[in-house]
């Protein structure tokens, strides 16, 4: 019966669009799912030495990192929602900047401290001797490590939960505090629990990315599973065994996505109950603004000032020799040509795919619909190899094509086509996620009473639908184009000769200890993110109100 | 009628001109390449276009690409991965009575497959105000339980020190070997992290005494833009280990021809003019690596350090021990 509806529907450009779609996205995973509980030659080799230790710090990192940017994001984001005090309106914004900061710059910044430390530790290790000192030096790099993950990354959470604080019932919240109900007992009692679905999204979102990250891990020492991958690949030279290893990875991500949308459907039911209006914010006494200040003034500063005081201030210590590493306009011009390129194209990608579902509602689609988001859950630089070897095959039939019937050989490989391509594969999950709550949340029933009235479906699309979702579409592509700013693997990888972008840059020049020559490009990352930001958060505020 | 000839004739010279351009994938990162590079089109008219990446991640790229891959020539900072192309059918061996008569047979593969063109050592660095001289020996000396809690190294994901450890294994056997790198391991002050600047960093500052670097690193310190990067280089001295023995571990910069290369004797061209006197010549002034080619003289830097004697182990061996070496570090708790 699936395999008849799955041959109508391919005569609908909208189901075979999407069907395209999450085959392009499937097709370069491909060879990661396959290697899910496979083992190569060094597989046992690798199990009863290293993998324990794999397993256990990419744990204890992404749980420490996920509950100190809970403890970051939640009282922020509830503070600024549900009260008044001096200063709000501009937390309410900057709370989201260091999403700005990319993770592996956070890192150059931070590795100062243990540096700067070091006449600290040397202390330690005269007087208390080489165990103590040992000891010390590996709590304060883990912790310096988990805080500075935890202070780049929260905002993820923070948007979330903000914008489900703000959206919270109000009669709830006025009926506890009007039964004297203290601010503390309200979110506690009422609003954390009825933001649980917002805050699972937000932290898996968290997860994900310290589970994938290569650069900081590797700057502090700390072997995650993602280091396994390539060392089991390259340095043992064992790809099945590094794939079973990256499937893993992959799994245990999917597992935390299956369970945050399970959350979220939940939430749908609890969220269309009752009066949607906005709770009016409660003025402080001054005591209790001034910790509202001190609470979000904290986050901001360790996720935002000080990296970019650090990269102004070594920015500036590097004038004199600018001359000859100034960034050029090309790597600008390339940064904002693939983000704002590339953002596009994927929110008009996650459109297709949710209004296609939106209109058949066919399990199979629904299927190819969660495909299209398994990219996200797969470290960059096996999402790259994996387009690599994809375009690679493609090349050679095209190839084929070419001698057989005369036409000019195209090649994929090393071309803009395959960078855009693995950004797809990679972040479609972002504007997808956000698409699909805007169709449920803000559409309504308007466009199937539009069709009902006689108009297509794309008409409908274009009249209705986009117009609805015009905040929504923009927050979603703000998101990517930031991603695709700060994206790192998959940009060096595959991009053609001569080619390079800011983050290429500044990431090229720190690895060759160039701190002070790459702070000009990293914080030209920074600033063009932060201008994406600043036009996103207008957005939501007019949104919000 | 005589317009539109000249037009096509310019149209094919420009076409001709545009031709003449070889594409390089490359783990190199240093300025003084591109100024190389440079030098190179304006004396050939050779265009050259770059991709840089990491090693590993090239290859695979050139695995993908097979024979459409628009590289020309594979260039890499060490001897295992130039191994590790080749054996994967990558690179194609060519004939250069230039490249063999200028570089020496221990830093070439011996089926021609790539050529060294700079050579770099692995050294012991120690700090200058607390570490006796006399106390230092080998790479093998630094497993006695004298140095615990002294020595600095960084992990072993790092493929130079992966290739330490395979030179070991040449001379030493795996057991051995394995046996060195967990007495090591427990000797370190520190869990391995950072890089080899990092390490002297560390040695300078006090947190441990001596550390196992590649030579240019100090160099690389010395001429820093940072005050406190310059005073680290001066606080430690180099020593050049096992050299009453076999030598110290020497790595090289090399590059070899891809198999699907679309313009070979360019890319043969390129290579020939990295061992040129100019070209060698650069790299102690610019990078401190020592260059390969005998009789090109040194920086005052280098001549600073002494002559040394190298392991003459051919650094191919390093290639095929590599994995070897990597199970051994696995198996030591060696991170």
């Amino acid at each position: 019966m699936n395999i008849r509806a799955l041959a109508r529907g391919l005569g609908d450009p909208w189901i075979l669009t999407t069907l395209a779609v999450s085959l392009a996205v499937i097709a370069p995973l491909l060879h990661v799912l396959a290697g899910f509980g496979t083992s190569g030659p060094a597989w046992e080799h690798v199990a009863s030495t290293v993998l324990g230790q794999y397993v256990f710090n990419t744990a204890v990192l992404a749980i420490s990192v996920a509950a100190l940017s809970a403890t970051l994001a939640i009282p922020t984001a509830w503070l600024v929602s549900l009260f008044n005090f001096p200063c709000r309106r501009v937390f309410e914004w900057a709370l989201v900047l260091p999403l700005a900061i990319p993770t592996y710059v956070a890192a150059f910044v931070y590795i100062q401290v243990p540096e700067a430390c070091i006449p600290l530790l040397v202390w330690v290790r005269q007087t208390a001797g080489i165990d103590t000192y040992q000891l010390a030096e590996s709590g304060l790099r883990h912790g310096l490590l988990t805080l500075l993950m935890a202070a780049t990354l929260y905002p993820y959470l923070y948007i979330t939960a903000r914008a489900c604080f703000a959206r919270q019932n109000r009669i709830v919240i006025e009926a506890a505090q009007t039964l004297g109900r203290s601010p503390g007992q309200v979110f506690a009692s009422i609003g954390l629990p009825l933001a649980r679905p917002a805050i699972a999204a937000g932290l898996s979102l968290i997860v994900m990315e310290v589970i994938n990250d290569y650069g900081a891990v590797h700057f502090f020492g700390v072997p995650t599973l993602t280091e396994g991958i390539f060392r089991t690949w390259f340095g043992l030279g064992d790809r099945v065994s590094a794939l079973s290893l990256a499937s893993l990875a992959m799994a245990a991500v999917l597992t935390l996505v299956v369970v945050e949308r399970f959350q979220r459907g939940r939430a749908r039911f609890a969220h269309q109950s009752g009066d949607s209006t906005p709770v009016s914010r409660r003025p402080l006494s001054r005591i209790r603004a001034a910790t509202a200040i001190l609470v979000c003034a904290v986050p901001l500063t360790i996720g935002f000032l000080l990296p970019v005081a650090q990269l102004i201030y070594w920015s500036w210590q590097a004038i004199p020799i600018w001359g000859e590493h100034a960034v050029r306009e090309p790597q600008i011009l390339n940064s904002l040509f693939l983000s704002i390129g590339a953002a596009a194209g994927i929110t008009l990608a996650a459109v297709v795919v949710v209004y296609t579902v939106r209109l058949h509602g066919h399990s199979y689609i629904r299927g190819a619909a969660r495909v299209a988001a398994i990219g996200y859950a797969a470290p960059g630089a096996v999402v790259a190899v994996g387009v690599m070897v994809l375009l690679g095959k493609v090349d050679r039939m095209l190839e084929q094509v070419s001698t057989t019937t005369d036409l000019p050989t195209v090649l994929l490989s090393g071309s803009l086509f395959a960078i855009g391509f693995a950004y797809l594969v990679r972040f479609l999950a972002v504007p997808l996620q956000a698409v699909r709550s805007g169709m449920t949340n803000v559409c309504g029933s308007l466009d199937e009473a539009s069709r009902v009235l006689g108009h297509p479906p794309l008409s409908t699309l274009w009249r209705i639908n986009l117009p609805l979702l015009k905040h929504t579409l923009l927050g979603a592509a703000v998101l990517v184009y930031i991603d695709i700013l700060k994206e790192l693997p998959l940009t060096m990888l595959l991009r053609p000769a001569n080619f390079n972008t800011l983050a290429v840059t500044a990431f090229g020049l720190a690895k060759e200890g160039r701190i002070y020559e790459s702070a000009l490009p990293s914080l030209m990352i920074v600033l063009v993110g932060t201008i994406g930001l600043v036009a996103l958060n207008r957005l939501i505020g007019e949104r919000t109100g | 009628m005589n317009q539109l000839t000249a037009f096509l004739c310019f149209i094919l010279l420009a076409a001709a001109v545009q031709a003449e351009e070889i594409t390089l994938y490359s783990h190199r990162h240093y300025k003084v390449d591109d100024a190389l590079f440079a030098h190179f089109t304006e004396k050939t008219g050779i265009r050259i276009n770059v991709v840089k990446a990491k090693a590993d991640e090239l290859i695979e790229r050139l695995k993908a690409e097979g024979e459409q891959t628009k590289a020309d020539v594979f260039m890499t900072a060490d001897a295992g991965k130039l191994h590790r192309a080749k054996v994967a059918g990558l690179l194609q061996p060519i004939e250069s009575p230039v490249l063999e008569s200028r570089i020496p047979p221990a830093l070439r593969d011996p089926e021609h497959h790539w050529f060294g063109f700079t050579m770099r050592a692995r050294v012991i660095v120690y700090a200058v105000d607390r570490v006796d001289v006399d106390s230092l020996s080998t790479y093998e000396q630094l497993a006695r339980d004298a140095w615990y809690g002294r020595v600095l190294v960084r992990s072993s994901s790092n493929i130079y020190n992966q290739s330490l450890l395979a030179s070991l294994i040449a001379a030493r056997g795996k057991d051995a070997a394995t046996r060195w790198a967990r007495a090591v391991r427990s000797n370190m002050s520190r869990p391995p992290q950072g890089s080899d600047r990092d390490q002297i960093r560390a040695v300078a500052a006090g947190l441990g005494d001596v550390a196992l670097v590649n030579t240019y690193y100090v160099g690389l310190l010395l001429n820093s833009t940072s005050e406190k990067d310059r005073a680290a280089g001066r606080a430690v001295g180099v020593f050049f280990p096992n050299q009453e023995g076999r030598g110290a571990h020497v790595n090289i910069s090399g590059a070899g021809v891809t198999a699907g290369a679309s313009n070979p004797e360019a890319a043969v061209g390129l290579l020939e003019f990295l061992v040129s006197d100019h070209a060698q010549s650069r790299f102690p002034q610019a990078t401190y690596e020592y260059p390969v080619v005998e009789g090109v003289p040194w920086s005052d830097l280098l001549s600073g350090w002494g002559q040394f004697k190298a392991d003459s182990l051919n650094v191919a061996e390093l290639g095929g021990l590599n994995s070897t070496a990597v199970r051994s570090f696995d198996l030591a708790g060696w991170e």
